[in-house]
């Protein structure tokens, strides 16, 4: 493991240093305890102290109108052509809980067929993580799935120990970039600090839920015909700003555009949600997932339960963005606690 | 007959209408830009009071109407457009829903008409507010108020290629929060958002501004969450029944759009 | 930037021949420029209208059938709509084969009972006629078909041929009669108890709307055929076809989604599902 510094009055120069190399973005404070990652040119936009942003960094990974193909009608016969979007690209700030988000995506996209506009373009990103000194906020469970802790899926992290940053350098990428900004190495005392930060997290972050996280999944097991489904969808909008917003979902729909040429266009790659009214339904009019309770327990399924099955792992990664977007008030936090207890019985 | 020569090519021909409205979706399409050069290279506009004084006296292969129907002439109007079009598009609130003239659809006619017209009322036919579709068949919709361009564009080209257009049926707030605009809710302000129909990217909300139900509302809209938010945010039912009031209210009634 | 390895892919193809088989349902035959589609019974190809979209549809032509591959599209949705306005000579273009096909190695030396109802037959076609072409490897078949009227029934050249076979039990029935109708009227399940079947030694493969599937499972385990002789394919939104895009994953306890671990399932798989 090779670590360097960075006093915080060079963050300056260094974010300066990146953004020249190439476009970078972070969290940026956007008013009403609301961030986002955008684009930055200099640290004095940066937020690093922040709770998640809106979107997670997904939209980098998987942008939500993402080109798949070009068609031209207008020949003898159509053509078409796979095509790919994708540019170098810094995420500064990343999370842990977002990295493990990251980490999640990757396997899904790896999964035979393997996804390559998502593996291609996942090769452009350069994701510089932050780690979380304390709780962003109550709607975090991060201690639950074990994410509040640096686990990989980096390639620079940042601890931030003071008046200065321990940066863990994880890839030949990240270690380039370090030289060529001409970071010091970190001494025993740098890592003795971030060792402290470490012990005092132990003491901080607790498993939020007070569930056994290997007791999930048997208590999903049992949780299928729960009450809690009816009782979330009577407050459901069924907007899909929890699948929107989580850093886990990568549901998707297809769409076609043509031109005003009305020959030439593209078919383009747009985020979906399991919430929307219409999403699993056929074109004869069956809809198999009509209820908004079907569709709720679907989402959270697809968290606590599908995932384990298939990749023995889960897929919330405890940020907490589902329950703090929620304007209806839908907290994972307590679906987590009732099914739990009703399991009990 | 050299002045029309222009006018007689293979293009489609796409006329524009408007009845009870402000004419703003109009003066959309007029202030639309560059892509309003483009969409010309693919059309011929026929007829279009705003911008143009020419009329054409054969069949429409598109009618752009704007407005809602609010007087028996307007009927017998609309149902000869009709007739003479291949294709009706209505675009607007006004038109789509009955829009904000649908309010009028909240008093007696004849209140109202006095109120407005005074004495002499009895010279002033006026109707029920209807939607377009709620007196002839509409095949595609532009909802919004004002339009929103890049749909209008969208819409009119799968009028021309003779494909359907579905008009998203999820909330605005998918949108919304694919914009990473913040909950207008946890600023304190009443959003219809959550009921209205997406499609227009949330256009209101990411200029600072409430979603007003401009589109209408989803085909399933989620009443019983609208309960539990009224209570959570301890708003008052009466107002926001005026809010979706505000473009909805011609809808109300029960006639089903036409065939 | 053009992506060599893309899964968006798609393989050109022409319609070589096209009829127009009931009101909603048209029959395609399509020829890839590539070579064979190299499918098995019960899988499905996403058929490309570039500007318009994809739609999932179930190839209804057996493997052993070389040179082209046949489809039976319904007008329900965006896509299928503009499709029935090609004809013989237009050119589109497909991705696939997707899907877990039929079982059929499993049912080799069984014997089998087909049940299709409506456009169900589509996909059972596809084995259906696999199976004709190695009648041998199979034991006794049944095929029970069911119609909403004679008029909706599909490839009836074939089905009387069907009925001519001496190795073939064959018997459809219609919802609603007509008056030059002089087979059964009523329900596929009505068919059912007449069959005579060793529920030991019989593979059930059953397709048709969902509506169906209870009625006519109830009867099948009525005749004591185990629930993993019940071979079902199941009708979903299949966008992708590669498992990812979310619309097909079935309302069930366990992880399925239909484009990869489906459309064909034992009803010992699905059964949880609330709808089939």
């Amino acid at each position: 493991m090779k670590y360097h510094i960075l006093e915080k009055d060079q963050l300056e120069c260094f974010v300066r240093s990146l953004s020249k190399k190439m476009k970078a973005v972070g969290p940026v404070a956007k008013g009403h305890n609301n961030y986002a990652f955008e684009e930055v040119t200099s640290a004095s936009q940066l937020s690093l102290d922040y709770i998640p942003t809106i979107l997670p960094p997904k939209k980098y990974f998987m942008p939500n109108k993402e080109k798949m193909i070009d068609f031209d009608l207008g020949g003898k016969t159509p053509s078409a052509q796979a095509a790919l979007e994708c540019e170098e690209l810094a995420i500064m700030g990343v999370h842990t809980c977002d990295l493990a988000g990251i980490q999640c995506l990757n396997i899904v996209f790896n999964e035979r067929p393997r996804d390559y506009n998502y593996l291609l373009r996942k090769e452009k990103l350069f994701i510089i993580g932050v780690e979380c000194n304390k709780y962003c906020d109550e709607y975090a469970s991060c201690a639950l799935v074990n994410s509040h802790l640096p686990n990989g899926g980096y390639d620079l992290f940042f601890t931030d120990v003071g008046d200065r940053y321990v940066i863990n350098v994880n890839t030949q990428k990240g270690e380039d970039f370090v030289e060529s900004v001409g970071l010091d190495k970190a001494e025993g005392r740098d890592l003795a600090a971030m060792d402290k930060i470490r012990e005092e997290k132990r003491k901080i972050f607790k498993n939020e839920v007070d569930i056994d996280p290997k007791k999930l999944p048997e208590i999903f097991d049992k949780s299928y015909n729960s009450k809690v489904w009816e009782k979330v969808a009577e407050k459901c909008l069924s907007c899909g700003n929890c699948t929107n917003v989580c850093p886990t979902c990568y549901c998707f729909d297809m769409e076609d555009f043509i031109n005003l040429d009305l020959k030439t266009g593209s078919r383009v790659r747009t985020w979906d949600s399991c919430q929307f009214e219409t999403f699993a339904a056929v074109a004869g009019g069956e809809n198999f997932r009509g209820e908004r309770s079907m569709r709720q327990r679907h989402r959270v399924y697809r968290k606590f339960k599908f995932p384990v099955d298939k990749f023995n792992r889960f897929f919330c990664t405890g940020c907490g963005r589902c329950s703090r977007t929620c304007m209806a008030g839908i907290n994972l936090k307590e679906i987590l606690k009732e099914v739990a207890e009703e399991s009990k019985f | 007959m050299p002045k029309n020569e222009k006018k007689i090519s293979n293009k489609p021909k796409v006329a524009f209408f408007d009845f009870a409205c402000c004419e703003g979706c109009q003066l959309q399409i007029a202030n639309m830009g560059e892509d309003l050069l483009d969409l010309l290279g693919v059309i011929d506009v026929v007829e279009f009071r705003e911008v143009m004084s020419e009329k054409w006296d054969k069949d429409y292969d598109v009618a752009m109407i704007e407005g809602s129907i609010t007087d028996h002439h307007a009927e017998e109007r609309i149902k000869k457009i009709r007739s003479r079009s291949k294709v009706l598009i209505a675009y607007g609130s006004c038109a789509t829903l009955g829009g904000v003239n649908g309010m009028k659809n909240s008093f007696e006619l004849d209140e109202i008409r006095k109120y407005v017209y005074g004495a002499g009322y009895t010279y002033f036919d006026s109707t029920p507010t209807k939607a377009v579709d709620q007196v002839v068949k509409v095949d595609y919709y532009v909802h919004g108020c004002p339009v929103y361009l890049p749909e209008v564009v969208e819409v009119l080209k799968c009028a021309l290629r003779g494909i359907p257009y579905s008009v998203p049926d999820k909330p605005v707030c998918s949108e919304c929060k694919l914009n990473e605009n913040g909950c207008l809710y946890e600023k304190g302000v009443v959003c219809l958002g959550p009921w209205t129909k997406a499609g227009c990217n949330s256009w209101c909300p990411n200029n600072g501004n409430i979603c007003y139900g401009c589109r209408g509302l989803v085909k399933n809209p989620a009443k019983n969450a609208a309960k539990n938010i009224i209570e959570k945010y301890r708003l008052d039912p009466a107002l926001m029944k005026n809010k979706f009031d505000m473009y909805n209210k011609a809808k109300e009634a029960t006639n089903e759009p036409k065939k | 930037m053009e992506i060599k390895n893309s899964n968006w892919k798609s393989r050109k193809a022409k319609i070589i021949n096209a009829r127009q088989m009931t009101v909603s349902e048209k029959w395609f035959d399509i020829r890839l420029e590539d070579g064979e589609l190299d499918h098995e019974p019960g899988q499905f190809v996403q058929v490309e209208l570039f500007g318009v979209g994809e739609a999932p549809i179930s190839i209804c032509s057996s493997p052993t059938k070389k040179g082209s591959f046949e489809l039976t599209v319904r007008a329900a949705g965006r896509v299928t709509r503009e499709m029935h306005k090609l004809d013989k000579g237009d050119n589109i273009a497909v991705r696939g084969p997707f899907g877990k096909p039929f079982p059929v190695k499993t049912m080799v030396g069984n014997d089998l009972l087909f049940v299709a109802g409506g456009l169900g037959l589509a996909p059972l076609r596809s084995l259906i006629n696999y199976v004709m072409d190695n009648r041998r490897e199979f034991g006794k078949v049944d095929i029970l078909l069911g119609s909403r009227s004679p008029k909706d029934m599909l490839f009836g050249n074939e089905i009387s041929e069907w009925q001519k076979r001496l190795d073939v039990n064959f018997a459809c029935t219609v919802d609603r009669g007509a008056p030059e109708w002089k087979g059964n009227v009523g329900l596929i399940t009505s068919l059912i108890p007449g069959i005579n079947l060793n529920p030991e030694r019989t593979y059930a493969v059953v397709v048709g709307p969902p509506i169906m599937y209870k009625f006519v499972i109830n009867e099948l385990l009525k005749k004591n055929i185990s629930e993993r002789h019940i071979v079902l394919s199941l009708e979903r939104h299949m966008k992708c076809g590669m498992g990812k895009c979310g619309h097909c994953q079935i309302d069930h306890p366990k992880n399925y989604y239909c484009c990869k671990d489906g459309p064909t399932f034992t009803y010992d798989e699905v059964k949880d599902a609330k709808k089939l």
